[in-house]
């Protein structure tokens, strides 16, 4: 396996948006070097706008590279073998309302290229995994926001990916689920999988992460090691909030 | 080999969700409006009665399946865009010429099924009102699928640079109307000189013809589809599905 999960090598990302009197350009994220280490949970932190989605987009071969390279696993990340290695759970995941969790499951194993007892005992060990057994019977349709973020992360486990790639897994969850998906997370990492999220909260990073990336207008502003904002006073956040003031 | 199997996949899930959506909607308002039309042709029709309601039936079925290709392929990618599905479909190894494909094999397929329900329907109604087969039905049922197999394949490919589901169906529905006037078309281009000229025949470059399709417009036997049609849709179709390709290998999500 590769020491880095990801590396991020001088990356600008300039969106492009056509109009009736020329195309406008926005540059969201620019002159961006990091790495993810193989089997660590790196966070990332910025305000709104500091390019923490477009990162995600980027890692996950949905959006490409103005300039720079940015490899997964040594690979660029459209390819396959790239992206076979990666789960993805986006900020508010969508999912058919009138499916049950087991035939959407089924379709996105499909998808990774699962099939036959394989697909059905990913389904079933990913259902297990995420608490979402109990509720096999129900539609999508009734599912709280906080069991569609569990099956969101369903959906990312079911291939056994390498590394997670979650942009806000914990946005507008109740506590309980908080602390279930942060369970859940710990024991991901603790198979020796890499975790790298993205949130506005700096409680739960601080508590998760081993490593956080602080984003600034685009630009990496700080890289803090948990033994940094432990010895710190204030903690992450007297940090977070220096760093983006 | 994986590929296939998720090219199969996009397929069968883009044929369940069609089939769960609006098909029963629209054999309503197709059963509806061929049990109205018949009565009225029983009135107006005269002696050729058999004739009109085969035509009438055989048009309001083609219109109908292109009503409803034209608004899943205008509508699909966009909405997956929208709702973000295409997130979960694109962060995985699915190439996208299996999903591109897959979309379209499954709309086809929905058609297809369309076509054969409101044929049955079509035909019992005739049968009820005391007619047989007529002459050509198969072939005529075949030439408007060959047609849903380029405006779709055509539309899917127009929604990847237009701006709305709308403007894409009106400019599909323009591309399909014209498809109908080719030989008009041409026929004007020959009289026409200098640069409307050369206009006009490149425009017919970027028309396909849909009158090939048209199995009853020929009289007696002959009214078999010539292989030159088969020939013709295939190339419509991959030439749509090639653009369509290029375009959504370049997009971001």
């Amino acid at each position: 396996m590769s020491a880095h999960a990801v590396s991020f090598s001088s990356v600008e990302k300039t969106y492009k948006r056509p109009g009736f009197l020329g195309a406008a350009y926005t540059t969201a994220v620019k002159d961006l070097s990091f790495e993810i280490p193989a089997g660590e949970i790196t966070g990332l932190l910025g305000l709104n706008g500091a390019g923490k989605t477009t990162i995600m987009k980027l890692l996950t071969g949905l959006i490409f590279p103005t300039a720079g390279k940015v490899k997964v696993f040594g690979h660029s990340p459209a390819e396959g073998a790239a992206k076979a290695r990666v789960g993805f759970l986006p900020e508010l995941p969508y999912f058919p309302p009138h499916l049950r969790p087991v035939e959407a499951l089924g379709y996105y194993g499909r998808l990774s290229g699962l099939s036959g007892p394989a697909l059905a005992q990913a389904v079933r060990a990913a259902m297990d995994r995420t608490g979402l057994e109990p509720h096999a019977g129900k539609r999508i349709s009734e599912f709280s926001k906080g069991m569609l973020q569990r099956l969101g992360l369903a959906q990312a486990l079911l291939h056994s990916p390498d590394l997670l790639v979650l942009d806000e897994p914990v946005s507008g969850l109740d506590p309980l689920a908080i602390h279930d998906i942060r369970g859940l997370l710990a024991g991901l990492n603790s198979e020796g999988r890499a975790v790298f999220l993205s949130s506005h909260s700096i409680s739960e990073v601080e508590k998760l992460c081993s490593r956080v990336l602080i984003m600034v207008k685009g630009r990496l502003a700080a890289t803090v090691k948990r033994s940094q904002w432990e010895a710190a006073q204030g903690g992450l956040e007297a940090i977070f909030v220096e760093a983006v003031r | 080999m994986k590929s296939i199997g998720v090219f199969f996949a996009v397929a069968a899930n883009s044929f369940y969700e069609s089939v769960r959506q609006r098909f029963f909607l629209l054999f309503a308002v197709f059963a509806f409006t061929a049990i109205y039309a018949s009565v009225l042709a029983g009135v107006m029709a005269v002696d050729q009665e058999a004739r009109v309601l085969a035509d009438f039936g055989l048009a309001l079925m083609e219109l109908t399946a292109l009503a409803y290709a034209l608004f899943t392929a205008s509508s699909v990618l966009l909405r997956e865009a929208e709702t973000k599905t295409i997130y979960l479909v694109f962060s995985r190894p699915v190439p996208r010429w299996a999903y591109l494909g897959g979309k379209l094999c499954g709309a086809l397929l929905t058609a297809a099924l369309m076509l054969a329900v409101m044929g049955a329907m079509h035909l019992t109604l005739l049968a009820l009102r005391g007619f047989g087969l007529p002459p050509c039905y198969a072939w005529a049922v075949l030439g408007s699928f060959l047609k849903l197999a380029v405006i779709t394949s055509s539309a899917f490919f127009i929604s990847l640079f237009s701006t709305s589901a709308v403007s894409t169906m009106v400019i599909s529905g323009i591309l399909w109307t014209a498809g109908h006037f080719v030989s008009e078309a041409g026929f004007l281009a020959e009289r026409a000189q200098g640069a409307a000229a050369l206009a006009l025949k490149a425009v017919l470059w970027l028309i396909p013809n849909l009158q090939l399709f048209n199995a009853r417009d020929a009289a007696g036997a002959a009214c078999a589809l010539p292989p030159l049609a088969f020939a013709a849709a295939a190339a419509w179709t991959l030439g749509a599905c090639l653009s369509a390709l290029w375009l959504l290998s370049r997009k971001e999500f």
